[in-house]
């Protein structure tokens, strides 16, 4: 399998049809998307092999009329571009009263290039019933490990994105896929009962079916140790954050706040934090789909910008945000191929991609061992921005309780961080040499708008409000 | 529908196939501070197909999706793969749902609108409410969706119905000292300008609240309050425990006959699952299987008294069809607004998000504005966080008598919980 063949014939449609946009509008692109994805799963009971949910196929052109953007999704660009043309521009009409509210935004600029662009995929070297047969092999054996598990499954959901940019003077493709393999438990001791996942990933379905294995033993040592966890005293404690925990933290308390369409909505308070410290010196921070290998790695945006990989925090100063093409417009800043849709039916924000702490200098177990009393957080469970006012809540699905120095044999569940993201930032004493990308993640702006994610990092020492 | 695909699917002899479809058509704005930034309209349409292969006294399924621009032969090719990977799926036999044909519509006033007027009218709704000096709406979005939903199977089922929603995204602001904000998402089917209004209004005169508000200068104890907002997301987190999916699969936390409020002292909990709500965007008359959607009450006075779900689920676990029901319904308590005003209470009425952890016995999160009434005075109260357990704040939760509607909920304005700490 390769690019999209679907897209390939639609080519030259496009270009007609921006041909055809462009007496009405001084810059139109049209993005492409072909999005191929699968669920192979099975549990206790049932089995599945159908259609991922990402699966999509259309076209979303923007416009913009020297003033503000326009857009119209569709799902397919042939016949008489004439009529296409004017049913667009009819079906975008604006209301008299608020067409006279329109913003002046100068246009963005259109730099020739000409690129296409793939990363190594196995895709169409498995066959889905191997796949199938894979998962059901692993759910047999973690249901083996220990008779108090109900039910688990197995799931293994592969993508393939293919994408076409055009504009007058752009042309671009990417091909790319991505497979996570994921698994969710169910045991039950006596009346509590516990609920518990993880999960693999890679752009190669044959490295991630490798993987996965080894996961196995963790997962059933939680799942055993889950059973006995008890609520957190409420208070503020020295954390040791996970990798998951520490991308957690970079991700929703702070990643957000420098997504740039919030700058131009005076939505975040780090627009007025730039040059600032935000964070301590031993702090650095990043973002970019062109920052690590992970599941939000592309080679251009859906703006058709390319990827980068921005700093965002240096030595605890914020130095940069990201941005789409509309905020980057807005802004007169360089956008910096941060600008991602949910799908080509939905609007494109500043989103984040791969988002992480970078590594620093200290031993984890260094840093277990300076805390007298406190917890250590493991996996993800949700968080929610507040980029305006900068508090947090972040939810861990487990911590393990420290004590003089030593990892005991106490869990807590849930655990939620709350308070405000200077104060955690700037708390941050001790990094971890370690480093770890969770590419499992999904991201909504709000409410909604969802995009795949990752984040991580090193292992963090901060102090923070548990409860 | 491509007609088309439902006689090549006939024409492939399946044990049985399902055609869904949804074709979406919206109109949305994008309003900066009061200028609009950007302006969308979409047309596009979704088709899944599910194809059955029954073998061995087991059914198997597959399903693929089929675009505009899918060819015929590129769709016998999909079945045929469908075929061949539903013959490796050896779940449990089930029936298809049987022959039934509807062409409905749910109910919705923006039939009496042009797509492009509505939202203008949405938007002068939103800004009509923007008249604070320190105060402004600093991001707007509008959403207007008109779907059209089928579901075709090959038993003779032929289902339609049109439905519309709308999402009004606001994000009032306010600038006396340090500028804060707060989130409001409006999402209904039936538009009011007036309560549109209202509502924005309320928002700001609370973001104006949340300006002026400071932490607790001393440890708080009394009853938390909830509004109709997380009542909405607790409540929906007990009856999604109570699925015909979760149930066959083992994984739900409660079963038929189970106390929710054990040693309950304050208002027995009564949820109803409902396939519509009127002035609900959720709404609809059938589910993805096609199955007609049958209201159903699965907490009574605090004990669980019947699961819901799809067609398939139904059939392993032996009980009817009641269909993925989206709306809910609580009943209302024996709080009154004055009753509320005779304790201290701490009434949250903005929150990062409702943390519910079932399994863990966990109730709690951020709270980014409340109200401390301590008997006599309020005040506006942020920077703090709620959190106890779920078991003695069901036991103790008490429901206004007031009932309010907001999105696909309908109940209680407020609930007041005991056993819960401030930090």
């Amino acid at each position: 399998m390769a690019f999209s063949e679907f897209l390939n014939s639609r080519r030259d449609d496009c270009k007609a049809l921006i041909a055809e946009l462009s007496a009405e509008f001084p810059y139109v692109s049209i993005l492409g998307n072909h999005v191929r994805s699968s669920r192979i799963g099975a549990d206790r009971r049932s089995s599945v092999m159908g259609e991922g949910n990402l699966s999509e196929c259309g076209f979303v052109i923007k416009m913009h009329n020297g003033r503000a953007f326009f857009e119209y999704s569709l799902d397919d660009v042939t016949g008489d571009k004439k009529a296409l043309a004017s049913k667009i521009i009819a079906s975008l009409r604006v209301s008299g009263a608020v067409a006279d509210r329109m913003v002046s935004v100068p246009l963005p600029e259109d730099l020739p290039m000409v690129r296409s662009f793939a990363r190594e995929s196995d895709e169409g070297t498995y066959a889905d019933a191997d796949i199938l047969a894979f998962c059901e092999e692993m759910r047999d054996e973690i249901l083996s490990r220990d008779e108090r598990i109900l039910n688990c499954q197995v799931a293994a959901m592969p993508f393939t994105v293919s994408k076409l940019f055009l504009t007058a003077n752009r042309e671009l493709d990417q091909y790319y896929s991505w497979v996570n393999i994921s698994t969710f438990l169910v045991l039950r001791d006596g009346e509590k009962m516990v609920q518990t996942y993880d999960g693999v990933y890679s752009h190669l379905m044959s490295e991630a079916k490798k993987a996965f294995p080894g996961i196995i033993p963790g997962l059933i040592h939680k799942a055993q140790r889950l059973v006995h966890a008890k609520p957190i005293v409420p208070g503020v404690y020295d954390v040791i954050t996970d990798p998951s925990i520490s991308g957690l933290i970079a991700h929703e308390a702070f990643g957000h706040g420098v997504e740039m369409d919030q700058f131009v909505k005076d939505r975040a308070l780090a627009k007025q934090y730039v040059g600032k410290y935000v964070a301590s010196p031993i702090c650095n921070m990043r973002d970019g789909a062109a920052s690590v290998l992970s599941t939000a790695s592309y080679f251009f945006d859906d703006d058709g910008v390319l990827a980068h990989d921005t700093q965002i925090i240096k030595d605890g100063i914020l130095v940069s945000g990201i941005s789409d093409l509309a905020s980057a417009s807005e802004l007169g800043t360089e956008p910096t191929g941060n600008g991602r849709r949910e799908s080509y039916k939905r609007k494109s924000y500043a989103r984040m991609t791969n988002t992480f702490f970078e590594a620093g200098k200290d031993k984890l177990e260094d840093m277990i061992a300076s805390v007298k009393h406190g917890y250590m957080l493991f996996q993800t469970n949700n968080g929610m921005e507040d980029p305006k006012n900068w508090q947090i809540q972040c939810t861990a699905e487990y911590g393990i309780e420290i004590v003089d120095g030593k990892l005991t044999d106490n869990y807590v569940s849930p655990v939620v961080m709350s308070g405000y993201v200077p104060d955690l930032l700037k708390s941050i004493s001790m990094v971890s040499d370690e480093f770890k990308i969770i590419g499992s993640g999904g991201c909504g702006k709000g409410y909604k708008e969802w995009v795949r994610v990752s984040d991580g990092g090193p292992a963090l020492k901060v102090k923070v409000k548990l409860a | 529908m491509n007609t088309n695909l439902k006689t090549l699917l006939d024409e492939a002899s399946l044990s049985g196939y399902k055609i869904q479809t949804q074709k979406t058509e919206s109109y949305e704005l994008f309003f900066v501070h009061r200028a609009l930034e950007t302006v969308r309209s979409t047309d596009t349409v979704t088709t899944y197909v599910t194809v059955y292969e029954d073998h061995d006294g087991k059914k198997g399924d597959a399903s693929f999706s089929v675009y505009a621009s899918t060819t015929d032969d590129e769709i016998r090719a999909l079945i045929a793969s469908a075929r061949e990977k539903a013959k490796k799926i050896e779940n449990q036999y089930y029936d298809l749902p049987a022959a039934e044909t509807l062409d409905g519509a749910i109910p919705s006033n923006f039939t009496e609108y042009d797509p492009c007027d509505l939202a203008s009218a949405m938007a002068d709704a939103v800004f009509d409410a923007d008249t604070y000096g320190n105060g402004s709406v600093n991001a707007l979005e509008i959403f207007i969706n008109r779907y059209t939903v089928s579901v075709v199977n090959s038993r003779g089922l032929d289902k339609r119905e049109v439905k519309y929603g709308a999402v009004v995204e606001v994000i009032p602001t306010w600038n006396e000292g340090e500028s804060v904000e707060l989130y409001q998402c409006e999402r209904f089917n039936r538009f009011d300008p007036a309560a549109l209004k209202a509502s924005v209004e309320e928002k700001m005169r609370e973001v104006r609240d949340r300006g002026r508000a400071t932490p607790p200068a001393s440890p708080l104890k009394c009853p938390v309050v909830l509004g109709p907002h997380e009542l909405a997301s607790l409540f929906f987190d007990l009856a999604g425990e109570l699925g015909y999916g979760g149930v066959y699969a083992h994984s739900n936390a409660y079963s038929l006959g189970d106390e929710v409020q054990k040693n309950c002292t304050g208002d027995k909990l009564t949820l109803t699952m409902r396939g519509s709500m009127e002035g609900s965007s959720a709404s609809a008359l059938f589910d993805g299987d096609g199955t007609t959607l049958t209201d159903t009450t699965v907490i009574e006075n605090g004990v669980v008294s019947h699961y819901y779900g799809s067609h398939r689920f139904a059939q392993y676990l032996n009980l009817p069809a009641t269909g993925q029901l989206r709306c809910l319904e609580a009943n209302a308590g024996t709080c009154s607004r004055d009753d509320l005003a005779r304790q201290p209470y701490f009434r949250c009425v903005s929150m990062s998000g409702l943390q519910v952890d079932i399994f863990n016995d966990y109730i709690g999160g951020e709270v980014r504005l409340a109200y401390y009434c301590d008997g006599d005075k309020t005040i506006p109260v942020t920077g703090i966080s709620i959190s106890g357990k779920l078991s003695e704040a069901l036991s103790s939760l008490r429901l206004s008598r007031d009932v309010t509607c907001s999105g696909n909920y309908r109940g209680p304005d407020f609930a007041l919980l005991n056993g819960i700490e401030i930090v």
